[in-house]
């Protein structure tokens, strides 16, 4: 969830008036938003809808909290539509065919105005950084540029240009690099090098003489590419790969400078392929489609009995136009939004409207009845037995390492399911056994008087070719005594003690396991079936836990047991 | 007199009674009551450190201690017991002769015969032979034989029980520790003597007015109770305030408690529990909950991938055909779709499930209407491990099924769950965001300890969720938050503390609540 940073006082130019205090935080969830605290005069604002990227900006989050107060909107009339094209002035872009399988789609607009300051230059940024990142996959979706539009020649021209051949000065570098080489040695290269890093040609954006704008979507010309404060006439690009969102990042921007006092410029990009809102497209561009919610839909899902008009009212509250016709509510989405895929979608901004603390709690009073899973209470009476068998109870993580789950083990570990991207080699393993999770308390309870005996009934996962996920998870229970006089023995005896309270007439196999002292180790068998294992543990295996105490564990499937014993 | 005779063992109420302005000493009680010499000295520094007695005086004591060659000479004779014999059997001898007949040492033949011819038992004859002089052995051989012979009796020998002609001849024959062989190793030791105090005297008369005498028994016996004989007997009091020794007992994981009992709750509420499988595919844990494979969330770095196998081998029908078509277009749950083409073998793609909504999506497969269903289960996350994060961690979610569910029955519910589960004293709720419900709710509570926090989130499922996997009503989908609570009840502030491999925390740790 992106959180963004808000210079106060522009906040509250853009709302129109000050809301400060307890007041600014309740407003803040008709964005769903939190107040995340502040440093001096700057605001710390989480965004928890992910779906609404117009909210992330100063401009964006305040223009929805002005419209909420009453504020009244504010007109954005430099929206084409596929109806009614605005005059391009001459600004195009034009789009090289080989662009269709690499990052086929291209946006952008121009501004004028006053020359831009230190705040709305820090905000067009952070807008960038947010939009790019969390809405835009990491750039992948969308990257965007900005550039100084008095210095260069219309028509821009998106290109797909040989890496090798092609090359420019980067941003903030002073020597002219090929593309190839930005992509090695430039930090930005280095970051977002690698979404086009497999293509044979690289995008690459020029104007109409060929002097470079940018390499997206990793990095600006220095010269083109750098804005600076004061500049008064920009261009604003966007490169993608899904034209939908394309739009809606460029409309977000288009209507946040807008809002900052800028002329908005639109501009025409002609493509040699088809694309779903066809070949030629001037941005800003409104391709958003009218959603239609009945009222008894609306009123079913919130448990009101609103009146068409009422619920309409509460609706536009959020910004959106909505009109009225019969029992149907039409919202047409604003043009900065693209959050509507379902008539639900409309009963939320109702919702938010009306005031989420305006709606009575009422208790559900359909009549179900409770219950525990079989497993659940199947392991709480085992669970009771261990407790009465003098046993602590433990409660262990899941995830370890191939060093606990596998070599101190002194096991192959094929049963073992490990993780391809762990955060770290401490979490790389999800477990197959219980034991090594005991083994590690007693690696660390060497201080703890003894006897120690403990027990945990968990979850394991184990390879299973049969199973359709190829691993089986299984309610395991695994119990061990750490003590001078914990053996077989022992051992065998707490089982005989769990298995007589649950009728269970198992018979043990003699076998062998590396986990365990050779002829001090049994199977478990239950019904011609191996359900689980016990015995002395093996020296080697104590000296890689460095434990310096006997142990004696065991563990069994406790699902397999539930079945094979028929217990309830 | 204001004083705990509990606190008196046995062995110090026996030494008081038998104690009156005399020296009191070990012999004398070892005497008396037949204490052994550790039992005494317990008895005394016990009763010092009580100032019931008190020290007078040191006294110095010699002792003498038979050793082995002493035993041995009782036992054989010395070698002046033994020549007086020979000769006066056989006859004069030569000196060397004595020493082959006798197996003795020149040297010890020599010391022996010289002692006697000095006492005037017996001379050297003409031909330098051995023989008898007078009326029979000398008087120092008497009470070398003397203090032997007591030796064999008493083991060790006090200096002031023998006559000054014993003390003479023993220390002849003695040596102290580390001086060689001889019959007697002499050594000093020092003696307390105590007197009892008048605090003493006072617990005396306290021990006697209450008829305690130290003979009381300690522990009953099957014996007694056999034959009867605890009739006879009192029993001793005891110092109830004695620390007791430690018991350690089998015993629930205090967390799996807490957790046991919010799973009660649910069910008295009218909750069915639910369960599955640790490791899910995306098509369960995301696609079905509506997230569109492009999803920000569902990144590489957001879920836990498994390496082997990657796949699972198929993803149940129809819902995946209808999953699928409901990212794409919308299918027919009213909804116009993500727009893309959903990819069927990135569907199969297996994870670690990364949140418990996954179950409360495949119970919708085969949920009853009206139905409550929650689990408590394990979720997997891609976070670095520290006092607020984990890599596996309990989430509670659920759902509720009906005909008539609406925002205003989620509010309810998620009312009846602050209040219920939480103790809370007041509720707050702010529009929420979550992919797969809309509208979208957060509940924040105002708890009785933690102050405000936010308790859950919760929502109505989506009709892009609840239709393709077969349910045409709404469906209220709930999670709660409920570690702060669990850390709250177990006096902890480190959720890594909730999952402790360390058993003496973990026998230590008591619920606050």
């Amino acid at each position: 969830m992106p959180k963004i940073e808000v210079y106060e006082d522009a906040l509250y130019k853009y709302i129109g008036k000050r809301v400060e205090g307890d007041d600014f935080v309740k407003l803040l969830s008709a964005a769903k938003a939190e107040f995340d605290g502040r440093e001096d005069d700057i605001l710390k604002i989480e965004l928890n809808d992910t779906n609404r990227p117009d909210l992330w900006s100063t401009a964006g989050i305040a223009r929805q909290l002005r419209v909420y107060t009453g504020g009244g909107k504010n007109e954005y009339s430099f929206f084409s539509t596929a109806e009614k094209i605005l005059d391009s002035g001459g600004r195009s872009i034009t789009v090289d065919p080989a662009l269709k399988d690499i990052r086929p789609y291209i946006a952008g607009f121009a501004i004028k105005g006053a020359g831009i300051d230190e705040a709305s230059l820090k905000d067009i940024i952070q807008t960038q950084e947010k939009l790019c990142w969390n809405y835009g996959q990491k750039r992948k979706a969308i990257a965007m540029g900005v550039y100084r539009s008095d210095i260069f020649k219309f028509p821009v021209r998106y290109t797909a240009a040989d890496p090798d051949k092609e090359g420019f000065v980067p941003l903030g570098f002073e020597k002219k690099l090929t593309l190839r080489e930005i992509l090695k040695e430039h930090p930005k290269g280095q970051e977002y090098g690698g979404i086009i890093a497999d293509f044979s040609k690289y995008p690459y954006i020029t104007d109409n003489d060929g002097k470079t704008l940018s390499l997206p979507p990793v990095i600006n010309s220095n010269d083109i590419g750098a804005v600076l404060e004061g500049d008064r006439e920009l261009f604003v690009e966007m490169t993608g790969t899904d034209i939908y969102s394309l739009l809606i990042a460029t409309a977000i921007v288009a209507c946040d400078l807008s809002d900052a006092g800028y002329e908005i410029l639109p501009v025409k990009t002609v493509y040699p392929y088809d694309t779903p809102l066809g070949r030629e497209i001037t941005a800003p561009f409104y391709f958003q489609q009218p959603v239609t919610a009945d009222i008894s839909y609306v009123n079913k899902l919130l448990g009101e009995k609103y009146t068409p008009d009422e619920a309409a009212a509460f609706g536009r509250k959020l910004g959106c136009r909505i009109e009225v016709s019969g029992s149907k509510l039409t919202l047409y989405p604003a043009v900065y939004r693209n959050d509507f895929l379902h008539p639900v979608d409309v009963i939320e901004d109702i919702m938010i409207g009306k005031g989420l603390p305006n709606f009575e709690p009422v208790m559900p009073d359909d009549f179900t009845m409770g219950k525990l899973t079989p497993e659940t209470l199947f392991g709480r009476r085992i669970k009771n037995i261990m407790v009465g068998l003098g046993f602590q109870e433990m409660v262990y993580n899941y995830l370890g390492s191939g060093k606990d789950y596998i070599e101190k083990m002194n096991i192959k570990g094929t049963e073992v399911v490990r993780i391809a991207n762990p955060m770290s080699e401490s979490y790389e393993y999800l477990r197959a056994s219980i034991l090594p999770s005991l083994l590690n308390s007693e690696a660390v309870s060497g201080n703890a008087v003894y006897p120690h005996r403990i027990f945990e009934a968990g979850k394991t996962g184990v390879r299973d070719e049969d199973d359709n996920y190829g691993v089986a998870t299984i309610n395991s229970l695994g119990f061990l005594s750490a003590d001078k006089d914990a053996g077989f023995n022992l051992v065998s005896s707490q089982l005989s003690a769990v298995m007589f309270y649950i009728s269970a007439d198992y018979v043990l196999k003699e076998s062998d396991d590396p986990r365990f002292i050779s002829g001090r180790c049994a199977k478990v068998v239950l019904g011609g079936r191996e359900i689980g294992i016990m015995g002395e543990i093996s020296p080697q295996v104590l000296e890689n836990w460095s434990i310096q105490m006997p142990c004696a564990a065991c563990e069994i499937n406790l699902d397999l047991v539930m079945k094979l014993s028929g217990q309830k | 007199m204001n004083y705990d005779i509990k606190t008196l063992h046995p062995l110090e109420i026996r030494v008081l009674l038998n104690t009156g302005d005399e020296d009191l000493t070990s012999e004398l009680i070892m005497e008396k009551l037949s204490f052994k010499l550790g039992q005494c000295n317990q008895a005394f520094s016990w009763l010092a450190a009580k100032s019931l007695i008190e020290e007078k005086e040191k006294k110095k004591r010699v002792i003498y201690e038979m050793t082995d060659t002493g035993r041995d000479l009782q036992k054989n004779g010395t070698p002046a017991e033994r020549i007086f014999a020979l000769i006066s059997e056989k006859g004069p001898m030569k000196l060397t002769e004595i020493n082959d007949a006798l197996s003795l040492e020149n040297r010890d033949t020599g010391t022996a015969f010289g002692q006697m011819s000095k006492d005037g038992v017996m001379a050297l004859d003409e031909e330098k032979r051995a023989c008898i002089k007078g009326s029979g052995i000398s008087q120092s051989m008497k009470l070398v034989r003397a203090v032997l012979d007591k030796g064999i009796r008493e083991g060790e020998l006090e200096e002031s029980t023998l006559s000054p002609d014993e003390i003479t001849a023993i220390s002849g024959i003695s040596k102290k520790r580390g001086g060689g062989n001889s019959p007697f190793r002499v050594s000093e030791r020092e003696d307390i003597v105590y007197r009892i105090t008048a605090s003493g005297k006072e617990v005396k008369k306290l021990l006697k007015e209450q008829g305690v005498t130290g003979e009381e028994v300690g522990s009953l016996t099957p014996e007694m109770l056999a034959d009867g004989s605890w009739k006879n007997k009192t029993f001793r009091g005891y110092n109830v305030n004695t620390p007791p020794s430690r018991v350690l007992l089998g015993r629930h994981s205090p967390y799996a408690q807490f957790l046991d009992g919010v799973k009660d709750k649910l069910v008295s509420l009218g909750f069915e529990e639910f369960d599955g499988p640790l490791v899910e595919t995306e098509f369960w844990n995301c696609d079905a909950l509506f997230m569109p494979q492009f999803h920000s969330a569902r990144d590489i770095h957001d879920v836990y991938h498994l390496a082997d196998p990657v796949k699972a081998k198929s993803i149940e029908q129809p819902y995946l055909d209808q999953v699928a078509s409901s990212h794409k277009d919308g299918w027919k749950t009213g909804s116009r779709g993500w727009g893309y083409d959903f990819d069927r073998e990135f569907t199969k793609r297996l994870i670690l499930r990364s949140q418990g909504t996954v179950l409360s999506a495949k119970t919708l497969t085969r949920a009853k209407i009206p139905g409550k269903y929650f689990g408590i289960v394990r979720c997997f996350r891609y976070d670095k491990v520290d006092a607020t994060h984990l890599s596996d961690f309990y989430q509670t979610e659920g759902i509720v099924l009906g005909e008539e569910v609406t925002l205003k029955t989620l509010l309810g519910l998620l009312k009846m769950f602050a209040e219920e589960v939480a103790g809370a004293s007041e509720v707050m709720y702010v529009p929420g965001y979550f992919p797969f419900t809309e509208p979208s709710v957060e509940v924040h509570i105002k708890h009785p300890v933690l102050g405000w926090f936010e308790l859950g989130g919760a929502g109505i499922f989506r009709p892009e969720v609840t239709e393709p996997l077969g349910i045409h009503v709404p469906v209220l989908a709930w999670g709660l938050g409920i570690d702060r609570m669990a850390l709250m009840s177990l006096g902890l502030n480190d959720l890594r503390e909730l999952f402790t491999s360390d058993i003496e925390h973990l026998r230590l740790r008591r619920r606050s609540s």
